[in-house]
């Protein structure tokens, strides 16, 4: 009987209702992006899917495109959602696009309400525009119409691209420590609208950062050889396409077609007695020959020549990824890391962003040809 | 008395469930904050140092078996200025309790119920507590047996943290001074705190005293094992600035991950966590009521449960800001080494001066 008592005003309790969020009270955006105005204002475009009935009886998804500015990216929030109707929640977000000029500002000052929030959704994509973010998320998209809105299109895309190992795989909580470390900078996906009033979105390649700061890009057949010498092992598809010949009349002969079974990477800093610091990365790569168009791939000798021309061609242009970086200032394989970590010492008295393009930086990659399809 | 004992497997996984608590969640950040990213070396000094504690108050026990630590203070210390210590430990015990409460309601209030009063939130923990601790000992350690093996599940959780780390973020080693790290392994001895239920639990526990020894020491290795590898694995998946600015870390690192059914990883992250600080409450809380029953000379303790509870709910409501909660964190856990790491040594020593010790048991 006591415990019946005691169990009275348990239950009671149980029916408690202060925390609810009605779905059909709010919206849910799958899609925001940032811009700065000219006068530094934040201006906020965000991406509601709303399903439509259609007379046949099947559901259309209809993107809704709002956007409104403010001085923060907080309050240009609130001043969006006093557009809707109903509240806007972020719970769903699937990506955030920054146009390129607010990326070249500060990303981090945008995205503290996202880290900030404990609803907000940290496995949203983040990517850089060309252009405006408002441009990418209004794109009213031919492949899209008919299934779905805006946001998963967008990561769909992404994902495909971080699947082709154009791009590094990241989001908004992945980026997070990296650009916290003084020791390590990140990329992120750079888009660009195509087809005239954008019908498209094109992944160009990727967006490099410095601190919280974008310093410039690397463009999509580099940027492949960029996402391997990251260390990623092989993405599902990491091919790429190299001119290996330049001897054959016809330019398609020239070209060879890899697929990366898997990556192996070596990277070393080294600090000599004298205090100079060396970086270097080695990559062995095992890769299948997906397209060869001259077709004599029968005898070992042949390999080895190809194994030996894509060594050559693909350690040309990591070394060429590496200056770019050195030149942008942005170190995304973590050499600073390394320093911080083992040679703590030396870390401490230099300064970072003075000397990381000053130092001795090699990147080679080493190809061994594992297979080359079902014909020879 | 049978019924009210306890096995040695039951002492071991109640000991287990009253240390592992509320510090979870905010080890590593207080870790870090002190001892930057040789916080985890704090940690396994202050496992090593909560050994100690742990030593004195077995032998303390051993002197005086089937008492408690409110049995034990006025036989050695006399009558009266026993009653004051008994008084302290019991306010001691209840502030404990408090603070559980208000670090629990602080974390749901902010994760997950933000518009739910917060007096019904730590109402419905107090009330359990209450509902609780009116079993006997064996009834709870069996429920604290039952519990355990949820524990997997937070584990298995912060393992898949390990899909995306930087093992580089542990170095370097041994840069901050073994100061800074002694400094913040009482930190670190703060949340490994529960080993002090012993005090009175080990009164209930029947069996040889150098097997109780072992299941105490073998329990806090687990919690301290358990804790290490929460802490190694927040390091490495935040940056060193990054994690001194989350100051729930754990949750933090699961919010970002989600699977095909679960979006949200730190929501069934707590749902378990919240089992784990219950019981740690009711430990702390049930202890705190045989102190109330030996203050007020009560048959039962039982019937000091309602009482006790209303206590702590009345106090636990009082703070309702994050900076007050971090002073009654401070002072709270200072008197909770005081009491809970230290005293029990010198109240051995006390016992062994004075040559006291129950009638009967045989000088070793």
């Amino acid at each position: 009987m006591k415990k019946v008592l005691y169990l009275v005003p348990i239950l009671s309790l149980l029916t408690g209702c202060w925390d609810q969020s009605m779905l059909n009270q709010t919206k849910l955006i799958t899609a925001g992006g940032f811009d700065y105005t000219k006068n530094g204002k934040v201006v906020t475009t965000a991406a509601v899917p709303q399903a439509v009935a259609t007379e046949a009886g099947q559901g259309n998804i209809m993107n809704q495109i709002f956007s409104a500015s403010g001085f923060t990216a907080r309050q240009s929030r609130l001043r969006l959602d006093r557009k809707v109707s109903e509240r806007l929640e972020a719970s769903k977000n699937q990506i955030i696009v920054f146009g390129e000029d607010a990326a070249k500002k500060d990303i981090y000052h945008l995205l503290d309400v996202f880290y900030r929030d404990p609803k907000s959704a940290l496995n949203a994509k983040l990517a850089v525009s060309s252009g405006k973010a408002s441009e990418i998320i209004s794109t009213d998209f031919e492949e899209t119409k008919q299934s779905t809105g805006v946001g998963e299109y967008l990561r769909d895309l992404i994902r495909s691209a971080e699947e082709g190992a154009t791009i590094p795989k990241e989001n908004i909580q992945t980026v997070c420590p990296v650009m916290f470390d003084p020791g390590q900078d990140f990329a992120l996906p750079y888009l660009e609208p195509v087809g005239g009033k954008g019908k498209a979105v094109n992944v160009k390649g990727v967006a490099l950062f410095r601190g919280h700061k974008m310093v410039g890009s690397i463009p999509e057949p580099l940027s492949v050889v960029y996402t391997m010498l990251t260390g990623e092992a092989a993405t599902i598809q990491m091919s790429t396409t190299k001119k290996i010949w330049h001897k054959k009349d016809e330019d398609t002969l020239n070209f060879a077609t890899i697929k990366v079974k898997k990556n192996k990477r070596h990277f070393n800093v080294l600090v000599s007695p004298t205090g100079e610091i060396s970086a270097e990365i080695k990559l062995k790569t095992k890769v299948v020959i997906s397209e060869y168009p001259q077709d004599n791939l029968s005898k070992p000798p042949e390999i080895k020549e190809i194994e030996k021309l894509l060594s050559k061609k693909l350690s040309k242009d990591a070394q060429e990824v590496i200056k770019r970086l050195q030149k942008m200032n942005s170190d995304p394989y973590g050499v600073g890391r390394k320093l911080i970590g083992f040679h703590y010492p030396t870390w401490e008295k230099l300064n970072w962003e003075e000397e990381y393009p000053k130092i001795k930086f090699k990147a080679s990659i080493e190809v061994d040809v594992v297979g080359s399809g079902i014909i020879e | 008395m049978s019924s009210h004992s306890i096995t040695h497997r039951q002492l071991f996984f109640l000991i287990i469930q009253s240390q592992i608590g509320v510090g979870v969640l905010s080890l590593p950040y207080s870790l870090f904050s002190k001892a930057k990213t040789d916080g985890w070396i704090a940690l396994l000094l202050a496992g090593i140092f909560i050994q100690c504690s742990i030593l004195a108050i077995w032998k303390l026990c051993d002197r005086f078996p089937r008492s408690t630590i409110f049995d034990i203070l006025p036989k050695i210390m006399g009558k009266h200025l026993g009653f004051v210590f008994n008084f302290i430990y019991t306010m001691h015990f209840a502030f404990i309790s408090i603070l559980i409460l208000a670090l629990y309601n602080n974390v749901v209030g902010k994760w997950i119920l933000f518009d739910t009063p917060h007096w019904v939130i730590i109402f419905i923990m107090a009330f359990t507590g209450a509902y609780f601790i009116t079993s006997t000992p064996r009834e709870m350690a069996r429920f604290f047996t039952i519990v355990t093996p949820l524990l997997l599940i937070l584990l298995g959780l912060i393992l898949y943290a390990y899909t995306d780390v930087h093992l580089l973020y542990i170095f370097p080693v041994g840069e901050v001074g073994l100061s800074s790290i002694i400094n913040s392994s009482s930190d670190a001895m703060v949340s490994l705190l529960g080993f002090d239920v012993a005090l009175v639990f080990l009164a209930y526990t029947s069996g040889v005293p150098n097997k109780k020894l072992k299941v105490i020491s073998f329990a806090s290795l687990c919690v301290t094992l358990i804790y290490f590898f929460i802490v190694v694995t927040t390091f490495i998946f935040f940056n060193p600035l990054e994690i001194v600015i989350v100051p729930e870390p754990v949750l933090y690192m699961l919010k970002a991950f989600s699977f095909t059914v679960i979006e949200r990883t730190d929501l069934v992250f707590l749902s378990v966590w919240i089992i784990s600080v219950a019981t740690s409450f009711i430990s702390y809380l049930f202890v705190a009521s045989k102190g109330v029953q030996t203050l007020f000379k009560l048959k039962k303790h039982e019937s000091a449960a309602p009482f006790i509870a209303l206590f702590c709910f009345l106090i636990a409501i009082i703070p309702n800001e994050k900076l007050e909660i971090l002073t009654w964190n401070k002072y709270i856990s200072i008197t909770s080494l005081l009491f809970s790491g230290i005293a029990p040594i010198f109240l051995l020593l006390i016992a062994v001066i004075r040559k006291k010790r129950e009638k009967g048991t045989a000088s070793s």
